[in-house]
């Protein structure tokens, strides 16, 4: 156990390393145990985790510029230990769905790889580590883009890769400012984020380091208006590189939202609240009107994950317990639920190799199993109770309420729109009398589908009725990093506005 | 107890799983068996546990934990009180026999088990609703309903217009639910909690503004379910399902969950006085606006339900102005005389050939009996005639109106009672009377089978003696509701009594006479008011013009003239003025050695120059 | 009396006159005088600073550079002669290959 977090970052790599040596026969197979023991491997980390403990967990820490402080630090709390399940359940599931032929075995590596910077980003204690990571994740997913897209898949991952890193870099010159910074304040290099998050701040660098990190998380995001790339890359994408796009690489932004911006610049996230919030709200209301407006089935998925984006911002945004614990819980099950719908689209897309919904209609007839799990997930996407998509819109929402109640009214036409533009979605393709020739007599749901969807709708239902297993160990560390909020912010009023926002009937 | 509890709430989703799995199989007429035995389990439980609460015992349980996060903890927590026992016993025997008929209704669909899981799946739901001990235990229920209401009313997913009914109806609640979910977060912020005892026993220290925005917020929750004006279009449009999904849950019980909601949180509604009148007077509104639409309309089942929409319109007078017992009293008998009213239509409508215009039938007393019998009992009972069931309900929502002071209300609610029983026997006369004009048309009535009529006879049996449980059900349910006092004189009250009881008996004298000698003629559909009416106030077109034609142009606006021309070009026009800088910089490196010589001075120019008048540092 | 100012604006004076023909010069032999003419001037800097302030490293980078500056035009005009022989021409403009 004392090495197990290495042992989850690393074994995907090694595995992919030996993936070379196995022949292309058998690669899917051994991509689907690697990915199989991977995530048992999580599991097994959740079950020796002890969620009433609200600090990092399973640390290792070892040297590695120690002139600069720079060192392999990992470790997991209940913020980040959900987030790497997920990341590891959900490749699972992608590669259970693979189903593309052609360079299986290096599109099958890539993803091994990707897993590996997606775990790291989240298990990362030190922030070049982290930025690493970062970075790194970039490569399989142009990759993946790239080779295996459609039509203008170069000019998608060309988009994709220059737009994310363009803000990454800003974020690489915060934190050498900021690892800078902590140098002159304390005497000593250290870019490990516990170390950092001691550090008080005057209040003009938090602005500025404020402005650095957030830039590169809205663009991961993707916030409005940087978000343009997201509907290229899952419109060219192949299947398995928009699941784990959606599922996984977008939480990655809102991720660093709560590790970095609030622990680290309270005071600043505070004085930004409103302007981000408002953004947010914009994003919610217009990516889903945009949603509503599109032709291509995977475009309305594309969008409306903006959408769902912009609910977990807001709940971040509300410092308080209910909406931080809500958004991360939501970040969960946004991954599973686009996840899901990305697979089910590029399901239709096999057997018809269109996703414009004019050319559907009817499928609920020829496909009614396919139908029905479409129906299960796309009421989780619209946020139906007893779906796991409910708790974490409700929590996050609620969590806002407490800071602006119009806001979050707002806000909350996204539950509406949302429904508008999945149940047009469903009654275009699904509803109705078959019209197109082509779709008579297609197959339903086969075999090798059914098992990558399974889990995805267990987990739907499971989580939607029990969700306090999850709840309980984010809710403890989220409470923590509020106390530490708390402490370190600047200005008086702050701290009082985060004890007013965490409090029942503090001031109407 | 408790063991009663969870057999009632239970039965039916294990019923609607089981037959989830046969969903896609052809039909089993033991799937229809085997679901409303469940429910009639259910339904005797419920009988027991009502039989079992009284002042002192309620059963309450805890289930298990559900939500909890930061301060906020909600549990799946039941309760069987005084109101939701009323509720649970009311919708498992409307349920029972709903899925009964349905069991002949739905003899020759494909879908038939389908059909069965979605029905017993929202029986679930609307227990849960009316069970659960806290407001978002409510909230699952409520989105449940809307859930199973939206998959039954496009259950015939083939024809278009179904499937547009139901995502209509789904979207309209949802509007709704965003106004009930508002409502919740206001509560928890000042309380702290949403279990129902919490609340209702610190909303008196909160202060008056607060409460009334939570009542406002709850209100636009429950005008959504129940489809009061504004949101009431998906009403109407929801008949699009068959018509045992009518009955169960657009007459008798989930449309009747707004107003359930308005009685649960009475403790809510009596603080905020002002906020009850403006629900009574809404109420009172669309009791004649949606009884003026079923005047006129030629669709037999649409009359019912605008017929329904303004009953619900009835209970929220009562409702609003604290009338507590008496809005649950008439919901109670609305959902036995208004599902047999509605399930007597669908005998109708597979007498001919699921066709719906009245005007094309008539005469078909002759052709079946035991509906026409069935059909007029339920509609005497709708127009409030003694000594059937809506009599006592209506004439008491009356008399609250009255005593309330608000003359205007009790007027309308008087007009509207008239035009109650004008329609519900233009309807009558026209299906069961008169000319034979279906002959004409070649249809060829039959009676529904045995079965299907015997299980109607409960819902008969109701609709008749129900009203005289009024006195225990008053005694029973103020041990829970507020009550409410009359200050009326008893002499008054009679000649209220009197009074509505002559305008309904006229309303029925006026619709016999009037089609027993064919009706009105042709001209009256010249007049702007009969234009106005069968157009339903032209307001599903002002909807489809006014918000959803400008909705999806303005979608299609942002996406391809904002999204597509302005968000995104920027973007690519930032990465193009970077590469076109890199093209035109590129000329630099002609490779002539003089010319980059040139640069490299000035270079080294700028380069000193800044070194010397820049220095941040010092 | 000639003191360190003196030595400064020669050295300035030299190294304009330098740059001047750097960039002014077509010839390749012509821009290898100047070259000389840069490094000398910044010589002449060296030494005459390291003077004044007593400190012999200036001198020692003085002959650095005097010995660095001779093996690049040892080099260079290896390649110019070589460049002659091939072109026939040692015209700045005729060189061109690099051009981006």
């Amino acid at each position: 156990m004392d090495h197990i977090l290495s042992l989850i970052i690393f074994f995907p790599l090694i595995a992919g390393i030996f993936g070379f040596l196995v022949n292309k026969e058998s690669i899917r197979a051994y991509g689907i145990t690697v990915a199989f023991i991977e995530f048992t491997i999580t599991i097994a980390l959740w079950i020796a985790f002890d969620g009433n403990e609200a600090g990092f967990q399973f640390v290792e820490h070892a040297t590695l510029i120690s002139s600069f402080g720079v060192s392999y630090h990992v470790g997991v709390d209940g913020i980040s230990l959900f987030l790497v399940i997920l990341s590891t359940f959900m490749t699972m599931v992608a590669l259970i769905g693979l189903n593309i032929e052609k360079d299986a075995k290096n599109l099958i590596i890539s993803i091994l790889y990707l897993e590996m910077t997606m775990v790291g980003v989240f298990l990362s204690l030190d922030v070049i580590l982290f930025y690493l990571f970062w970075e790194f994740s970039l490569v399989p997913m142009l990759y993946i883009i790239g080779a295996w897209g459609s039509d203008r898949r170069i000019y998608a991952a060309i988009k994709f890769f220059l737009y994310t890193f363009a803000g990454s870099v800003l974020m690489l010159v915060g934190i050498l400012y900021m690892g800078y910074i902590y140098h002159a304040t304390t005497g000593v290099w250290s870019f490990s984020i516990p170390d950092w998050e001691l550090l008080i701040l005057p209040i003009s660098t938090q602005f500025w380091l404020f402005g650095a990190f957030f830039l590169a998380f809205a663009i991961k995001v993707p916030m409005f208006p940087f978000h343009t790339w997201l509907p290229y890359a899952h419109g060219q994408a192949p299947t398995v590189g928009s699941v784990i796009l959606a599922a996984v690489l977008l939480k990655m932004g809102t991720y660093g939202m709560v590790r970095f911006l609030l622990p680290l610049f309270p005071d600043a996230t505070i004085y930004f609240l409103i302007p981000i919030a408002i953004v947010a709200i914009v994003m919610v209301i217009y990516t889903a009107m945009v949603a509503y407006a599109q032709k291509d089935m995977k475009q309305v998925i594309a969008y409306s994950s903006i959408s769902h984006m912009g609910i977990i911002i807001l709940g971040i945004f509300a410092i308080n317990a209910e909406g931080i614990t809500g958004s991360i819980f939501l970040m969960i099950s946004h991954g599973i639920v686009s996840g899901g719908l990305f697979m089910l689209v590029g399901m239709i897309y096999d057997r018809r190799h269109t996703k414009l919904m004019s050319e559907f209609g009817g499928l609920a007839i020829s496909m009614p199993t396919f139908a029905t799990i479409y129906g299960i997930m796309l009421m989780a996407s619209v946020g139906l109770p007893l779906t796991v998509g409910f708790v974490g819109e409700f929590l996050s929402l609620m969590g806002f309420y407490k800071v602006n109640w119009i806001m979050t009214l707002f806000a909350g036409t996204g539950i509406i729109l949302g429904a508008v533009y999945m149940l047009t979605l469903y009654k275009r393709s699904f509803f109705g009398e078959i019209t197109n020739d082509k779709n008579r007599g297609l197959k339903d749901i086969n075999g090798r589908e059914l098992a990558a969807m399974i889990p995805l709708v267990a987990l739907v239902v499971i989580l939607g009725i029990y969700p306090k297993p999850i709840l309980d160990p984010i809710d403890t560390s989220v409470k923590k990093m509020i106390v530490l909020m708390q402490k370190k912010s600047v200005l008086p009023e702050n701290k009082e506005f985060i004890i007013k926002v965490n409090s029942i009937r503090g001031g109407e | 107890m408790e063991t009663y509890l969870y057999i009632a709430l239970f039965a039916p989703i294990v019923g609607s799983l089981i037959t989830a799995l046969f969903a896609q199989m052809p039909k089993k007429i033991c799937v229809g068996i085997f679901t409303s035995t469940l429910i009639f389990i259910s339904f005797i439980s419920s009988m027991i546990l009502l039989n079992y609460v009284d002042e002192d015992q309620i059963v309450h349980v805890k289930l298990m934990d559900w939500i909890s996060a930061g301060n906020l903890s909600i549990p799946f927590g039941f309760v069987v009180d005084q109101v939701s026992v009323i509720m649970m016993v009311t919708v498992t025997l409307v349920s029972t026999v709903v899925h009964i008929y349905s069991i002949g209704y739905m003899d020759h669909d494909e879908s038939f088990n389908r059909f069965f899981s979605w029905l017993s799946a929202f029986v679930f739901s609307m227990m849960i609703l009316v069970m659960s001990d806290n407001f978002v235990g409510l909230f699952i229920g409520w989105e449940g309903v809307g859930l199973c209401s939206w998959g039954l009313i496009g259950f015939w997913y083939k024809k278009h217009s179904a499937s547009w009914a139901a995502n209509e109806a789904f979207i309209m609640n949802r509007i709704a639910d965003l106004g009930m979910l508002m409502g919740l977060f206001l509560i928890y912020w000042n309380i702290g909690s949403l279990q129902y005892d919490i609340v209702f026993a610190q909303i008196v220290n909160l202060d008056i503004n607060v409460v009334t925005w939570i009542g406002i917020f709850l209100f636009i929750g429950a005008m959504g379910k129940s489809a009061q004006f504004p949101l009431h279009t998906w009403l109407a449009d929801a008949m699009e399902g068959p018509t045992p999904v009518s009955a169960l849950i657009h007459a008798a019980t989930m449309v009747t969950a707004g107003v359930y909601l308005i009685v649960r949180a009475g403790e809510i509604y009596t603080l905020i006085p002002d906020v009850g009148l403006f629900i009574a007077s809404l109420g009172a509104f669309v009791a004649v606006f949606a009884a003026s639409m079923a005047l006129v309309n030629r669709d037999l089942k649409r009359i019912i339900a605008y017929s329904t929409l303004s009953q619900l319109g009835y209970m929220f007078v009562a409702a609003g102005l604290g009338a507590y017992w008496i809005a649950l009293f008439h919901l109670m008998t609305h959902a036995f005389f208004k599902s047999l009213l509605f399930l007597g239509a669908g005998n109708v409508m597979h007498a001919m050939d699921d066709e719906l215009d009245i005007k094309k039938m008539g005469g078909l007393y002759s052709a079946m009996k035991p509906t026409a019998i069935l059909m007029s009992i339920a509609s005497v009972a709708l127009a409030g005639i003694y000594p059937l069931a809506g009599f006592f309900s209506k004439d008491k929502i009356l008399e609250v109106a009255f005593n309330n002071g608000s003359y205007f209300l009790w007027f309308a609610l008087f007009i509207g009672a008239g035009m109650t029983a004008f329609y519900s026997f233009r309807l009558v006369m026209l299906v069961f009377f008169g000319e034979k004009v279906h002959k004409k048309l070649g249809f060829n009535p039959h009676e529904a089978k045995p079965f299907v009529i015997y299980a109607l006879t409960p819902l008969a049996l109701l609709a008749i003696v129900a009203g005289f449980f009024e006195q225990s059900f008053h005694e029973f349910t103020t041990q829970l509701l507020v009550n409410y006092e009359f200050t009326l004189d008893h002499s008054i009250a009679l000649i209220l009594i009197f009074a509505t009881s002559a305008v309904a008996i006229s309303g029925i004298a006026f619709a016999v006479y009037k089609y027993k000698r064919g009706g009105f003629s042709e001209k009256i559909e010249e007049w702007g008011v009969y234009k106005l009416l069968i157009n339903q106030y032209y307001i599903p077109k002002l909807y489809k013009d006014g918000i959803m034609k400008p909705f999806t142009s303005f979608s299609k606006f942002l996406w391809l003239n904002i999204d597509n021309m302005i968000v995104d070009k920027t973007v690519d026009m930032i990465a193009g003025a970077i590469y076109g800088t890199g093209e035109k910089a590129r000329k630099m490196q002609s490779g002539n050695l003089s010319s980059m010589l040139r640069w490299m001075v000035a270079g080294i120019i700028i380069l000193l120059a800044l070194a010397i008048f820049y220095r941040p540092m010092v | 009396m000639i003191g360190l100012t003196h030595y400064l604006v020669l050295s300035a004076i030299l190294f304009a006159i330098g740059l001047v023909g750097v960039m002014k010069r077509k010839n390749l032999l012509m821009l290898f005088f100047s070259t000389e003419i840069l490094l000398n001037a910044v010589n002449i800097g060296f030494v005459a600073i390291g003077h004044y302030y007593g400190d012999l490293s200036g001198q020692m980078f003085a002959f650095f550079i005097i010995a660095v500056a001779a093996s690049e035009i040892a080099v260079g005009l290896g390649l110019l002669v070589l460049w002659y022989k091939k072109t026939g021409s040692t015209d700045l403009d005729s060189l061109s290959m690099m051009k981006g």
